[in-house]
């Protein structure tokens, strides 16, 4: 059974100081089983968005209703069930992996042998098991990446955020990630997630939001919307709706 | 409890991984305690030992000068090098490395002898025992020359010259006492009395107002080897505060609003780990000197009879150094800030509280200024324990002062990662 997990209604944000909304009446719904990609240019207000939906900042207007179990609670009712990916590597790099996800998963409220078993399992999948023990800091980019993944999933969550999961990395990386969240979102978890990277976004999401200047332009099925925009894919839809100018 | 416990294990890792905030931690006060202990312990004696340090240049050709030596010895207040010439006090001072010396004029016995003739032939002539004499109305006496290093004190200078002085009163009144005696043609001096003008005087009893019968006196090992460990614990503010900035602008912080925790319990776990990791500075640096500080001659660490104000006093200047650490982590923007602000604040917290130089070797004003220094209270309670007694009720100050700087420090900490949104 599908239902709005996530119902995001006239939401809009003006951070402290500034003389306009980064967010302006933003109205959105996910549903379970989704992977909604939330596209847009620099300063779209994409970051600003997925914060608000993880608790991390307050919207100044309008208000996200969360569904668990179709039933409506409040933030505090989904937070253990949502996980967070950051674009940044929010990890203790000086820290092995195994060492990383002991911590988060202990955070997230995981007994010692739910973590362990866990952590096991999801650094095979990432092909980290023979790092396992290795700090994080003698990294390449792309394996850091993975085990920021491997954090925000550590607790099996139902919906998934990730903030440009793939930025940096390497093509190997890149394809073992978006498998990885293939199989998650196969196994139920409803994904959110913003990129730049348009092919691989139609590639991976069914559903996307187009975000420019703060304001929705475009929302829907991929292929409903290439089609009914008549866009050779989702490059020419974006530069269609959103131009060619800079957006530095 | 897990959680907790996890998030400690967390902390210790990264704390042990930063081998460097280790060393600073860990190897810089026990390096600064043996090495300030050492170079302090000559000028703690200098001015806590009855022992003074003094070189007699004695030209008199007289007896009297050798008597005056011979009290200072008898005193058992002077460590005593006598030359009967030297040909350049000052260099001699400089090259066998003497703080003070006293040269006696050549003919101090002959003109003290003068004195006590005059003042007695005057008295003799006063009560009408004898016809008025021809002599001289004054006798130009002999200086004494007193040098002395220009570093040492004041004070100390002039307790010395006191004492000295003091001396000399009684070589004078023995001699006017002879004079007396001799033209009065009283064939030996009567002893009794002498005894009774110059022997039995005023006592004055010294009594240190320490809480208890204590009579301990600050020495170098009970300055230094707390005023080095708390200098230590507060410089931690280098480790846990790069360790906040870090988290902050890594994004850890951000990652953790996003999950079912709380953010006291993550913080909770800072400030107990390193609260350990000051516990454990105060037991390394204490049991090292404990330990050694006898075997390189230094004066014995013995430990207060309160040991739970001990205990109590090394937790809460531990959580004061905590305390203040978050308090740099959270208004620091980059972790050079924090690092460059942190040390260099502890640095001037802890010239002026007296941490360097003993807060009651300042000017007034200076030791009024050690005050608003943490690292002078939290020394002054370990002074309380130490030297006075350390009762409860001595400590009370200490508690309030330092209760009210950790309070505050958390306050304006918990504030700013409000205003941060990061709680």
């Amino acid at each position: 059974m599908t239902f709005n997990c996530i119902q995001i209604e006239d939401v809009s944000k003006r951070y402290k100081g500034a003389d306009k909304d980064s967010l302006k009446k933003v109205s959105l719904s996910i549903q379970t089983g989704d992977v909604y990609g939330v596209l847009g240019p620099n300063g779209a207000g994409k970051t600003t968005l997925i914060s608000i939906l993880c608790g991390i900042i307050e919207a100044s207007d309008g208000h996200v209703v969360y569904r668990d179990n179709n039933e409506e609670v409040n933030f505090k009712g989904i937070q253990p069930k949502i996980g967070f990916v950051p674009q940044e590597y929010a990890l203790y790099q000086e820290l092995t992996p195994v060492q990383n996800l002991e911590y988060f998963g202990a955070l997230y409220n995981l007994s010692k042998e739910k973590i362990a078993a866990r952590t096991t399992e999801i650094l095979a999948v990432l092909g980290l098991s023979r790092v396992a023990n290795d700090r994080v800091e003698t990294f390449s980019g792309g394996m850091k990446r993975r085990v920021n993944l491997a954090i925000g999933i550590i607790h099996e969550p139902s919906i998934l955020f990730l903030d440009e999961p793939t930025v940096g990395v390497d093509v190997q990386s890149k394809v073992a990630i978006l498998k990885f969240l293939n199989q998650l979102n196969q196994a139920g978890t409803t994904i959110i997630y913003t990129s730049h990277h348009l092919s691989e976004a139609q590639d991976f999401c069914n559903r996307i939001a187009l975000i420019d200047q703060g304001e929705i332009i475009m929302k829907g099925n991929i292929d409903e919307l290439l089609s009914t925009h008549a866009a050779e894919d989702l490059k020419a839809l974006f530069i269609q709706f959103t131009g060619e100018e800079y957006r530095d | 409890m897990f959680k907790l416990w996890v998030a400690i294990k967390k902390e210790f890792r990264i704390l042990m991984y930063d081998k460097a905030g280790l060393a600073v931690m860990f190897g810089m006060p026990l390096l600064l305690v043996y090495v300030i202990t050492i170079i302090q312990d000559s000028a703690f004696k200098i001015v806590n030992e009855n022992k003074i340090s003094i070189l007699i240049v004695n030209k008199d050709k007289g007896a009297e000068g050798q008597k005056l030596v011979e009290l200072m010895q008898a005193s058992g207040l002077f460590e005593l090098s006598q030359k009967d010439s030297v040909q350049n006090v000052k260099q001699t001072m400089q090259k066998e490395d003497y703080l003070t010396s006293l040269v006696i004029a050549d003919n101090f016995t002959e003109k003290l002898t003068e004195k006590a003739l005059l003042v007695s032939s005057t008295m003799m002539t006063e009560l009408g025992l004898e016809e008025p004499t021809n002599m001289p109305k004054k006798i130009k006496l002999p200086a004494l020359d007193f040098y002395h290093d220009p570093v040492l004190q004041e004070n100390y200078c002039f307790s010395i010259m006191s004492m000295v002085d003091a001396f000399l009163k009684s070589i004078e009144g023995e001699l006017f006492i002879n004079q007396m005696c001799k033209q009065l043609e009283l064939t030996e001096s009567p002893q009794q009395l002498k005894d009774a003008m110059i022997e039995n005087r005023v006592p004055i009893n010294r009594i240190p107002a320490t809480a208890s019968d204590s009579t301990k006196l600050p020495n170098s090992t009970q300055h230094n080897v707390p005023a080095w460990t708390i200098f230590a614990m507060f410089f931690m503010v280098v480790s846990l505060g790069n360790n906040i900035v870090k988290e902050r602008l890594n994004g850890s912080f951000i990652r953790l609003k996003t999950m079912p925790t709380s953010f006291a319990l993550v913080l909770g776990a800072k400030m107990l780990l390193y609260l350990g990791a000051a516990v454990a500075q105060v037991a390394l640096v204490f049991s090292s000197a404990i330990l050694t500080f006898p075997l390189l001659g230094l004066p014995e660490l013995t430990l207060p009879s309160n040991q739970l104000g001990f205990i109590f006093i090394v937790l809460l200047s531990g959580l004061a150094a905590v305390s203040y650490a978050m308090l740099v982590g959270t208004m620091a923007r980059t972790q050079e800030q924090a690092h460059g602000f942190g040390s260099m604040s502890i640095v001037i917290l802890a010239a002026i509280g007296g941490i360097w130089v003993p807060s009651f070797v300042m000017p007034d004003y200076m030791q009024t200024i050690s005050l608003i220094s943490p690292l002078n209270w939290c020394l002054q309670g370990f002074y309380v324990l130490f030297l006075k007694g350390g009762t409860w009720a001595a400590l009370q100050p200490v508690v309030l002062g330092l209760g009210l700087f950790i309070t505050t420090c958390l306050g304006i900490a918990f504030l700013k990662l409000k205003k941060d949104k990061i709680i």
